[in-house]
């Protein structure tokens, strides 16, 4: 029988794994090179040139890309001049406001591929003690709507509109209840306790017409800072209202939705910022082309995906 | 009286004089030319050593690192400004309890300012207040380009080979306290004019350096991934909790960027302390600077 030839022990060949991996991130000792100062010269300068042209250059775009009010905020004397300057080599406001603009929809592409149905929103324990801030953009509505509100659907596959009571809404869809944090465009945040019917389950009971790809949702109730009505619309993507965790909600922290929060019916979607969680809702309409938004025409993205 | 004929004879001569010492200048004046032209040409043929020093990718990187830093801290203090998450109870001054408008009430004030300005310092250091929208496009943008220098500064010290020089070495905790009593004492030593030599080093770096540079591109991957937790806390759930929550993520942001903020303060001393040769390095990639020369 031969005799197997010796393999040296685990520890020794480890060690010597170990031994080859230090040499090879070891610092290699330094290799200076001869040139002629005349050749060192000649790199040099274009090098130079070409740090300088860059440094003008990124400070010309740094210029461009400013907003109005901080360009007048840091040179209110020179400002203007320096815009017209830029605008000479095709740096205008309105480049800057189109570049951008395209920035936001590359960043809502980038979340529209992260997005998927079937992952589920963190959810929590507990509720977050503190009261949820109201974030009315304006001032908020007074009871007077309540009496009277409906909720209207169209862009129905029956091809009518369907009005709904909170009543029946509320006797005919199952109730759910979650804790997810409400993530605000500012920067806050805050876990609460909702409870109200799935979006999938309206959709599933008044399917849409084929063909539609996007929700408005629409509060006609909503007033402005002086307290004149404005109305608030919502774009929502039909993939993310069919998610598990989008609600109509009809409670919060186990009680109806006071006024402050969007009584009697208001959406909240976890997976998109606090702006899409449109308070008080009055219209929903299934659109084929991608409808407006409140915040989308203040410079805001439209996707809002967290 | 000398006749019109000997005045006519001697301005003759005199013009003849002139006339060769022009000559003889403007001869001279070639010769010194040429030599000049001749020395300058030596001079360009003279050999000189340089030691190649930063790969082009790391020096690309890191001067659009600079500006792109800037750009984020900008436009990131204007979105904070939004909801500040370091805050005290409020005061009648400050309602919001926001440190930063406490920060820059001390700094007006050590200008002799009157310090009743809440927005002195979103208006010097961000874009400024009431700019959510503006300051959310500007820090998307950067953000994204950040990332991509990012990627190419790891290329460049891939390609480079200047990875080595930058990981961390037994030797560097006793090598670094050399490097701080060093620098603790270069002041006093100057002053009373006695010698104090720089210690030894033994790479590219030495241990204060290898540990800066080491940790700062650590700081901008974890700079990086609590942006995305706070981007898409939803979908990216796992990030989050990688930071416990939301409000985790934030503060681990924020301390990042005072970390990347504070290191560029002694990164900029030290290099103008060291001289020309180490900032002329970071343009052009190379040093004339070799090993076993004094170190300035």
């Amino acid at each position: 029988m031969p005799e197997r030839a010796k393999r040296p022990p685990l520890g020794a060949r480890l060690a010597g794994a170990l031994r080859r991996t230090a040499e090879a991130a070891a610092e290699r000792p330094e290799a200076s090179r001869e040139t002629t100062r005349g050749a060192l010269a000649v790199r040099s300068r274009r090098d130079f040139l070409l740090f300088g042209a860059s440094v003008v250059a990124t400070a010309m775009a740094g210029w461009w890309l400013l907003p109005e009010r901080t360009k007048r905020t840091w040179f209110p004397g020179t400002a203007d001049r320096l815009d017209t300057l830029a605008a000479r080599v095709g740096l205008t406001r309105m480049q800057r406001e189109a570049q951008l603009n395209r920035v936001l929809t590359f960043d809502d592409d980038v979340a529209e591929a992260l997005y998927s149905s079937h992952r589920r929103v963190r959810t929590y324990d507990r509720p977050d003690p503190r009261p949820l801030r109201n974030n009315y953009h304006g001032r908020t509505p007074g009871p007077e709507y309540l009496a009277g509100w409906r909720l209207n659907l169209s862009g129905l596959a029956s091809g009518r509109r369907q009005s709904l009571a909170i009543d029946e809404l509320r006797a005919r869809f199952t109730r759910h209840d979650m804790n997810t944090r409400l993530v605000c465009v500012e920067g806050w945040s805050h876990v609460v306790a909702w409870g109200g019917m799935r979006f999938a389950d309206l959709l599933a009971a008044y399917p849409p017409a084929s063909g539609m790809r996007w929700a408005a949702l629409r509060s006609n109730v909503g007033l402005d800072g002086a307290g004149n009505p404005e109305p608030y619309d919502v774009s929502i993507d039909l993939e993310t209202a069919r998610h598990p965790q989008a609600l109509l909600a009809t409670h919060h922290g186990g009680a109806p939705l006071t006024l402050a929060h969007g009584a009697p019916l208001r959406l909240v979607v976890p997976m998109k910022l606090g702006l899409k969680n449109i308070k008080a809702i009055t219209d929903i309409a299934y659109t084929e082309a991608e409808p407006s938004d409140y915040w989308n025409e203040r410079g805001y993205s439209k996707y809002d995906g967290l | 009286m000398p006749t019109e004929h000997e005045t006519k004879a001697a301005s003759e001569e005199q013009r003849r004089a002139s006339a060769a010492a022009r000559a003889e200048r403007a001869a001279r004046a070639r010769a010194a030319t040429q030599a000049a032209r001749a020395a300058r040409a030596a001079r360009a043929a003279e050999p000189v050593r340089v030691v190649p020093k930063h790969e082009g990718l790391v020096r690309t990187a890191h001067w659009a690192h600079v500006a792109l830093l800037i750009g984020l801290i900008l436009s990131g203090l204007a979105i904070y400004w939004a909801a500040p998450v370091f805050r005290h109870a409020p005061s009648p001054g400050n309602p919001r309890g926001d440190y930063l408008v406490d920060a820059g009430r001390a700094l007006v004030s050590l200008f002799g300012g009157t310090g009743n300005m809440p927005n002195w310092f979103y208006d010097r250091f961000s874009v400024g207040p009431f700019q959510l929208a503006n300051a959310l496009r500007l820090h998307w943008l950067f953000a994204y380009l950040y990332m991509a220098c990012g990627a190419l500064y790891v290329a460049g010290l891939v390609r480079g080979g200047g990875w080595r020089a930058l990981l961390p070495r037994a030797t560097d905790p006793a090598e670094a306290l050399a490097m701080l009593r060093y620098y603790l004492g270069v002041v006093p030593h100057a002053l009373s004019r006695k010698p104090w030599p720089h210690p030894p080093v033994a790479g590219k770096y030495n241990a204060l350096q290898r540990g800066a540079y080491f940790t700062m591109p650590l700081v901008g991957a974890l700079v990086v991934l609590s942006g995305w937790a706070m981007h898409k806390p939803a979908m990216l759930g796992w990030l989050e909790r990688l930071f416990v929550n939301y409000d985790g993520a934030r503060i681990v942001h924020f301390t990042c960027m005072v970390i990347l903020g504070g290191f560029t303060i002694p990164h900029v001393i030290l290099v103008v302390a060291d001289g020309w040769d180490t900032f002329r390095g970071m343009v052009t990639g190379w040093s004339t600077r070799l090993k076993g020369t004094p170190h300035a």
